[in-house]
């Protein structure tokens, strides 16, 4: 369980200064569809950031990744191997993937400690995660990972999109949707990366985008069920766009890698101004919640304390009347007594403890999810 | 009467081979013949009585290892290798025409909205003469906070705008969730409307969103995307709601002739209670009528 107390440690973080936040590295978290060219992303980066020589992290989520172009400075790969997790688990590739993420993840404190520790120096972090989008998205160890990361950084997401596949409307828009529903999952800031310009021009992209009506066009003479785009779902879709920085980048050419750094630099801003107060907001009514949930707690504990001493004085009294009688065996029971007290007391911390769980119960409960 | 089958997706983890035990189990009892069809080539050990296996077509092993492919590539290859050899499928379905199938679909978001290769699928039981109901089956314990309700609606959206078929969504695990209030957060959900969830929606994130979440309320509502049913294996009443759900969808039993119809007024005919004549499909007026004890 150490990830809830983690997080815990977490939320009391707050009280860092708006500016102390700025100073700190923008942490960059790399999703995206299997195929649309994470790894290759990353290698990008990585470069430029070698190139530039701006300071930058990186972490490696994916334990099923067999190959990595590049060098990353956290490798989950060191810490589990995904092959052996198959075989002591008797689990199938997804499976040990989900484990493996959900092993390490009990570790994150660690990882956070290492990043932390460079923080100064440090510009960017990007975090590379694994091929298939929901392991991330979908599970208890990305969600721990994201709020943990989004409550001590300037976190952003990083979503790439394969624009080459993307000029079927139909696949923009189910990318699109499942860009928005990330969105809400982590409510970070977004950026939505085209890749693979150098295939296809993310032109078409950003026309669809800014003018709804090109893009009911192109669902139109795609003659599907859907063809005809609901008001309702293209005013989503506008209101997401107008809230989405969108960068057009060939990870292979190199083309547009300029952008990219700008847009996240954007979004970090976007994460202090307007991202921040929300969390911070939130962690304190999570806090609030919790304190309101223990006072009660006490409240009961005392009344049921109470109760005790009112049964243990008619306990007691009894008691010495028969030690009256009884005289010398009176020890037994004295000690006897001392014990009841003992498990009273016992009780009351157990309970205390259990509200330190519900205080977190989403991790709790993530946690006991296989 | 035409051949009903019922297409199971969801998130990997998510709990799909676990409903579909149980909705076996109970068309089994409603005297129905039902087949499972596994078509995740990952699986791992079956729950439930397999008719036919993908894996005794390709397995994600041997493709991973002869091929060197990751276990992404591997399943794309996988499926793509389904559909190469479709005749295979079209061979075992052959024998059961009179029965009603149900396919365990791998999760993978990816063989959906990245890839066509579900929707070809879909398309190809269509051509010999499937109805068709998907299932979006999605785990109760990441619905907490009306945000992570509202993104899960998103992800079921971004896949059944890529299948274009009727679908029912579903939650699962709720016998799982713990004692610590989140059975009563999660009815709160399931009871409460659109606005009310948009509301609470707006405290949660702040003023920047609220655009985007009321344009989101407009979707909601239309899509009628908060319509999660629960799924509590340990209540047969919800798992009997949920099948009278898909037979709706699906026609099932409708001695008239089917008609094509349209994606988007699906979810918003089951709504609907859908027909006056269908008073025999379980009558169900409106999603409030769910059995929310379920969650008890």
């Amino acid at each position: 369980m150490s990830a809830p107390t983690e997080s815990n440690s977490e939320a009391a973080g707050p009280s860092t200064s708006l500016s102390d936040m700025s100073k700190k590295p923008v942490v960059c978290i790399v999703v995206g569809m299997a195929g649309s060219g994470k790894t290759t992303v990353m290698q990008r980066i990585c470069a430029h950031l070698y190139e530039e020589k701006v300071p930058g992290y990186v972490i490696n989520l994916d334990p099923a990744v067999a190959k990595l172009p590049f060098t990353p400075h956290i490798d989950i790969r060191d810490t589990i191997k995904y092959k052996e997790v198959m075989k002591q688990y008797n689990l199938g590739p997804n499976g040990a993937i989900m484990t493996s993420l959900n092993l390490f993840s009990t570790k994150f404190d660690q990882v956070m400690g290492l990043v932390e520790k460079r923080q100064d120096a440090l510009k960017y972090v990007m975090l590379d995660t694994p091929g298939q989008i929901e392991v991330f998205t979908w599970s208890a160890s990305g969600t721990i990972v994201t709020d943990t990361l989004a409550s001590t950084f300037p976190t952003v997401l990083l979503y790439i999109i394969d624009t080459p596949r993307c000029t079927n409307p139909n696949t923009f828009m189910s990318n699109m949707l499942y860009a928005c529903s990330v969105l809400y999952k982590s409510k970070l800031p977004m950026v939505v990366l085209f890749n693979k310009t150098d295939i296809t021009s993310h032109d078409f992209a950003l026309e669809w985008m800014r003018d709804s009506d090109s893009f009911r066009q192109a669902l139109e003479s795609q003659q599907s069920y859907i063809s005809s785009l609901s008001n309702s779902m293209s005013l989503v879709l506008e209101e997401f766009y107008s809230s989405l920085k969108t960068v057009g980048m060939s990870a292979v050419t190199g083309e547009g890698i300029g952008d990219l750094f700008s847009a996240l630099d954007e979004a970090k801003e976007e994460y202090l101004k307007v991202y921040l107060p929300i969390l911070r907001k939130n962690i304190q009514k999570r806090k609030k919640m919790a304190e309101k949930e223990k006072r009660k707690q006490e409240k009961e504990n005392m009344k049921k304390l109470e109760r005790d001493f009112a049964a243990e004085h008619t306990g007691t009294t009894k008691q010495s009347e028969r030690t009256t009688v009884l005289g010398m065996s009176e020890e037994g029971d004295d000690s006897e007594e001392d014990d009841d007290l003992v498990v009273g007391l016992d009780g009351q911390d157990d309970e205390e403890e259990n509200y330190a769980d519900d205080d977190d119960d989403e991790y709790g409960d993530y946690y006991d999810d296989p | 009467m035409g051949k009903h089958a019922q297409v199971i997706v969801g998130p990997a983890g998510s709990g799909k081979s676990t409903y579909c035990k149980y909705m076996s189990e109970h068309l089994t009892a409603l005297n129905r013949t039902v087949h499972i069809i596994n078509l995740d080539p990952a699986a791992e050990e079956f729950k439930y009585h397999v008719t036919a296996d993908i894996r005794d077509l390709v397995t994600l092993d041997d493709v991973m290892e002869e091929l060197e492919y990751g276990p992404n590539g591997g399943l794309v290859y996988c499926m793509e290798y389904l559909m190469e050899n479709f005749d295979w499928l079209e061979d075992i379905l052959g024998d059961y025409e009179d029965d009603y199938i149900i396919f365990d679909c791998p999760g993978q978001i990816e063989l959906y909205t990245h890839i066509p290769i579900m929707r070809e699928f879909v398309r190809r039981l269509q051509d010999i003469g499937y109805f068709l109901c998907a299932v979006y089956v999605l785990d109760s314990h990441f619905l907490f906070e009306p945000s992570k309700f509202i993104s899960g609606a998103l992800t079921c959206l971004s896949t059944m705008t890529q299948l274009e078929i009727p679908h029912v969504s579903i939650l699962s695990k709720i016998d799982l969730l713990g004692k610590n209030g989140s059975k009563s957060k999660l009815r709160k959900f399931l009871k409460s409307d659109v606005q009310t969830l948009l509301s609470e929606l707006n405290e949660d994130m702040g003023s920047a969103f609220l655009s985007l979440n009321h344009a989101m309320g407009a979707l909601l509502d239309e899509y009628s995307l908060v319509g999660f049913m629960p799924f509590n294996i340990d209540k047969p009443d919800s798992i009997s709601i949920v099948s009278q759900q898909i037979d709706t969808a699906l026609q099932y039993g409708e001695d008239v002739e089917v008609r094509g119809r349209d994606f988007e007024e699906e979810p918003n005919q089951d709504e609907d209670g859908y027909d006056p004549e269908d008073g025999d499909m379980g009558g169900l007026d409106s999603f409030e009528n769910i059995d929310l004890e379920a969650l008890d």
